[in-house]
């Protein structure tokens, strides 16, 4: 991978000096801004715990080097995606495009719900793993009329902090999560069916269709969480309810408040 | 004077016959190539049972090469010369012993020639053939035409074994059943290719046990659902939905339902419910009024003096279903609600004066009709008591005990075609979906339907599925084995516009009259002594069947003939492989959740319209859920009451998680504001 050791400002008389962004810290800005299809500048601030103008002279290195390329797609800070360059240098095999105007509201409430996860210090410890849409996508060869669910948060059985002496696994050690972004309210019956889909789904997506729903299987995901906007928080508790027993499986939260996307004034 | 003018004419015709096939022996040596690749082409042709357009097809596709040639030979020698010379320049080449440089040579000119030639002659054998002219002996064309059948078995059988060659569905979506072996008023292709509209339409299937019924049965559905769902994928259609009605029952019923599964979810059918034994239905799901119909016509009644008895027994079922708390929720309920008190309380509120008389005046009859309805249910099990819809699946494979239990599953299949009926109605109106959509592509499959049609005619069945644009697929052992009366059984056949696929039967008369009549040439031969014919003799223009009756009866397992609008197609059936049977998963100790809580006791809850206790069933959800208890026992916990479903069981709790990350849990609004039954009723 071809990222810069580290990347500095230069120093301005009068003022502190920026901190520099260790080359591990911007390769993994890199990777999870293919992954998440595109950032807007603000939340690659926060991927990198730096100022906006620190992350727009990372920005600034990734596009000079060709791994990215950065325009304004929306208000607000502009937006960063990888190009073919900066996916294949990521290891990533996923089709180069800047992310859909029509999906920026959604992807920028996903990469909030990430960050907010990751935020938290029990996901470091359970050294829990975010498998992106895009991931899931890119293992489908053939179109799938199942539902993709926004993410998965898979944690490990057994997470490296575990081993250190006095600590121990998270009670939910080993289960998968779905992670699901409600922004516009669907149907009840809709939202009912994709909950029922996600949660008696056996394989994992990409898997022969004959495995995707096997009886005597142990579901793929333990619980589904969904993220609601204001809007969408009534229907997905009416459709949780739908579902009975299964509902019990579906967690529903509020978005982050960092998650809507800057209007035009 | 006469006789040696005679013999004089006899000596001149026997030196004209000599002359010509000497004349016809020096063609054929003078354009040995051209003959080499006639006699090849007319013996591959024999060897395959290929008809003659086979081989001036390959000849057309051997134009391109020729049109290179000449354009190389015009291009390198500016003229068209050598191309004429070619024979003899291969001559000259032979002569000197560069073998490879003369075929190189005539090949271009000579295999097109050679295949044309050999189709002409293979035509011309096979005409002779049918018109029973050719051959030493009279019986030589049938014994030809034998032969050429086991041929064409073997070129049909070698294309279906080919890995890949035989697709399910072509890329415009056409339905293939398998390889031709032969074709007859039909276009001639080496696939039996089906437009799809074929598979929405009527189909009638006729074939013993053990001729590959299922085989292709298997594979008519799986091409259904493939198409169904390119369809659907491509915004023409609904999504598609398979309902087979196997009323046999018995053990070979549930192995067919699991191959079923298994082929079907290949052809991406997402979940397969097996009634009654793995999912059910609720009748009570149906509307109010249909709800009546259904309830009334599952009770068996007479005519005549007992057309009283039907009257009352309508009305205290129409009493109870109609009653102002709202529509019974199960089977407990409605039992319940059959006591003349239970409905002298239900209908004791202003305005419903009328039917409070009628309560009272129908009081005597009420423990009757209500001991008929227990003994119904009783026998009829829980299968049709919920929970469950025909939208939970898009495969219902549904077993009536057709053989052993004739009044249960005339019953349920009554049932069924109602419930079915009412989806139908319901989908596109968007009481399932909740939005207007478009029709499903429904395909209603019925096995022996005639073991349990005393109370719903098939041929009723029929016509309401075309009333509801619902394919129907008959599919019997026998002509008699379709319906119980001769009318009944030429109106199905008759109205089978998706065409009759017949296996080996001993009985297909009457299905090949349906498929008509070509006009075919049979001629006779003059007998000249003990065994001896001449070839003279006469022929005549006369009708014969387009599918031969015999050739039916005679065909292999795998076999079937395609009829339809005039013509047939002898069809070696590819069988779907199904994936392998899926594994049983670890044994665990059933917990609390598996275990079937009772049906809510009917109360005065029920008066009040208050909704029903969920019952555990079978429904997919319920599956699901049950797998999930099994295969995680200790994440699963005892399921909770209706109303508090989200109440988390024995997952792990990660509140404090969530908490830190995105704030306290949304609160629930879920009282009061379930939908289905309450928003119906």
């Amino acid at each position: 991978m071809t990222t810069a050791a580290s990347v500095h400002q230069p120093r301005q008389p009068g003022r502190r000096g920026p901190r520099s962004i260790p080359a591990a810290e911007a390769g993994a800005a890199l990777i999870l801004t293919g992954e998440m299809y595109g950032l807007q500048l603000d939340q690659l601030a926060e991927v990198l715990s730096a100022t906006p103008r620190q992350a727009r002279a990372v920005v600034a290195g990734w596009v000079g080097r060709g791994l990215a390329d950065s325009r304004v797609l929306s208000a607000g800070p502009s937006w960063v995606w990888l190009t073919r360059a900066g996916l294949r240098d990521c290891g990533l095999h996923y089709p180069a495009a800047p992310p859909a105007l029509s999906r920026l509201r959604h992807i920028r409430a996903v990469t909030a719900v990430r960050l907010a996860l990751q935020a938290v210090p029990a996901y470091r410890d359970g050294a829990a793993h975010w498998r992106s849409e895009r991931r899931l996508r890119s293992r489908l060869r053939i179109a799938s009329r199942d539902h993709i669910p926004d993410a998965e948060v898979h944690w490990p059985d057994e997470p490296a902090a575990a081993q250190a002496p006095g600590q121990t696994p998270p009670d939910w050690a080993g289960e998968c999560w779905a992670i699901e972004a409600e922004l516009t309210p669907k149907t009840i019956t809709r939202t009912a069916a994709i909950m029922q889909q996600i949660l008696t789904r056996t394989g994992d997506y990409g898997c022969p269709v004959a495995e995707a729903r096997v009886p005597g299987s142990p579901p793929r995901h333990a619980r589904v969480l969904y993220l609601c906007s204001p809007e969408a928080t009534g229907t997905v508790l009416r459709a949780r309810d739908m579902l009975g027993h299964l509902g019990a499986r579906i967690e529903v939260r509020a978005l982050p408040a960092t998650a809507a996307l800057e209007t035009a004034p | 004077m006469s006789r040696p003018r005679a013999a004089g004419r006899g000596v001149a015709a026997t030196a004209a016959k000599v002359a010509g096939a000497f004349a016809g022996a020096l063609v054929a040596v003078g354009m040995l190539p051209v003959t080499i690749v006639a006699l090849a082409g007319v013996a591959l042709a024999w060897h395959r049972g290929w008809p003659a357009r086979r081989l001036y097809r390959a000849a057309a596709w051997c134009v391109p090469m020729l049109v290179v040639w000449l354009a190389a030979t015009a291009i390198t020698a500016h003229s068209l010369g050598p191309a004429l010379t070619a024979p003899q320049l291969a001559w000259t080449a032979i002569t000197r012993g560069r073998y490879v440089s003369a075929v190189t040579i005539v090949a271009p000119p000579a295999i097109p020639l050679g295949l044309l030639a050999a189709g002409w002659a293979w035509s011309r054998r096979l005409a002779a053939m049918a018109a029973r002219s050719g051959g030493r002996t009279p019986a030589a064309a049938a014994s030809f035409d034998q032969r050429q059948w086991r041929h064409q078995v073997r070129s049909a059988r070698a294309r279906i074994a080919a890995p890949g060659a035989i697709p399910l569905l072509t890329a415009n979506g056409d339905f293939v059943a398998g390889a031709v072996i032969r074709s007859v008023g039909h276009r001639d292709r080496p696939l039996t290719r089906l437009p799809s509209d074929r598979l929405r339409g009527h189909q009638l299937i006729l074939g013993g046990t053990g001729t590959g019924k299922s085989t292709l049965l298997l594979r008519l559905w799986a091409g259904f659902m493939a198409n169904g769902l390119a369809r659907h994928a491509a915004g023409l259609a609904g999504p598609p939905l398979i309902v087979i009605l196997d009323c046999k029952g018995g053990a070979d019923a549930r192995r067919i339902a699991d191959r079923t599964r298994r082929v079907l979810r290949d052809s991406g059918a997402r979940n397969v419910a097996i009634w009654p034994d793995e999912a059910r239905l609720s009748l009570w799901d149906l509307p109010v009024r249909a709800l009546v119909t259904t309830l009334v016509d599952l009770i068996e009644h007479g005519t005549g003096g007992a057309a009283y008895y039907t009257d009352v027994l309508e009305a205290i079922v129409a009493l109870a279903v109609e009653a102002p708390a709202g529509p019974p929720a199960g089977t407990a309920d409605f039992l319940a609600r059959l006591d003349a008190s239970w409905l002298a309380l239900a209908y004791s509120a202003a305005g419903f004066g009328d039917q409070l008389t009628l309560v009272r005046s129908a009081a005597r009859q009420v423990p009757d009709v209500a001991l008929r309805f227990r003994t119904l249910f009783r026998r009829l099990g829980p299968g049709l008591d919920g929970p469950g819809g025909l939208a939970d699946a898009d495969v219902w494979y549904c077993i009536l005990e057709g053989t052993a239990e004739i009044p249960v599953a005339e019953a349920q299949a009554r049932a069924l075609v109602d419930l079915l009926a009412n989806h139908v109605t319901s989908y596109v109106t968007g009481h399932v979906t909740g939005v207007r959509g478009e029709a499903r592509q429904v395909l209603l499959a019925v096995d022996e339907f005639s073991a349990v049609s005393r109370r719903l005619p098939i041929w009723q069945l029929y016509e309401r599925g075309r009333s509801l644009g619902l394919a129907v697929q008959v599919s019997a052992q026998s002509w008699h084995g379709l319906a119980a009366r001769e009318d009944d059984r030429f109106r199905i056949a008759a109205t089978a516009e998706g065409g009759i696929w017949l296996l080996r039967t001993p009985h297909p008369d009457p299905l090949v009259a349906l498929a008509g009549m070509a006009a075919g040439v049979d001629s006779t031969r003059q007998l000249a002594g003990r065994l001896r014919w001449r070839r003279t003799g006469t022929s005549r223009q006369q009708p014969v069947p387009v599918a031969d009756p015999e050739l039916i009866r005679r065909l292999d397992v795998g076999q079937a003939a395609y009829l339809d609008r005039g013509g047939a197609t002898f069809t070696q059936i590819k069988r779907v492989v199904a994936g392998p049977a899926a594994l049983p998963g670890p044994v665990t100790r059933p917990g609390p959740a598996a275990q079937p809580r009772p049906a809510a006791q009917p109360g005065p809850a029920a008066l009040a319209g208050s909704p029903p206790a969920a019952v555990a069933g079978s429904s997919p959800a319920a599956v699901a859920q049950a797998d999930l208890a099994a295969a995680g026992a200790p994440r699963s916990g005892p399921a909770p009451p209706a109303g508090q479903a989200h109440v988390r069981a024995a997952l792990p709790d990660v509140s404090a998680l969530l908490d830190e990350a995105f704030g306290p849990a949304l609160p629930s609004r879920a009282k009061g504001s379930r939908v289905g039954r309450s928003e119906r009723s």
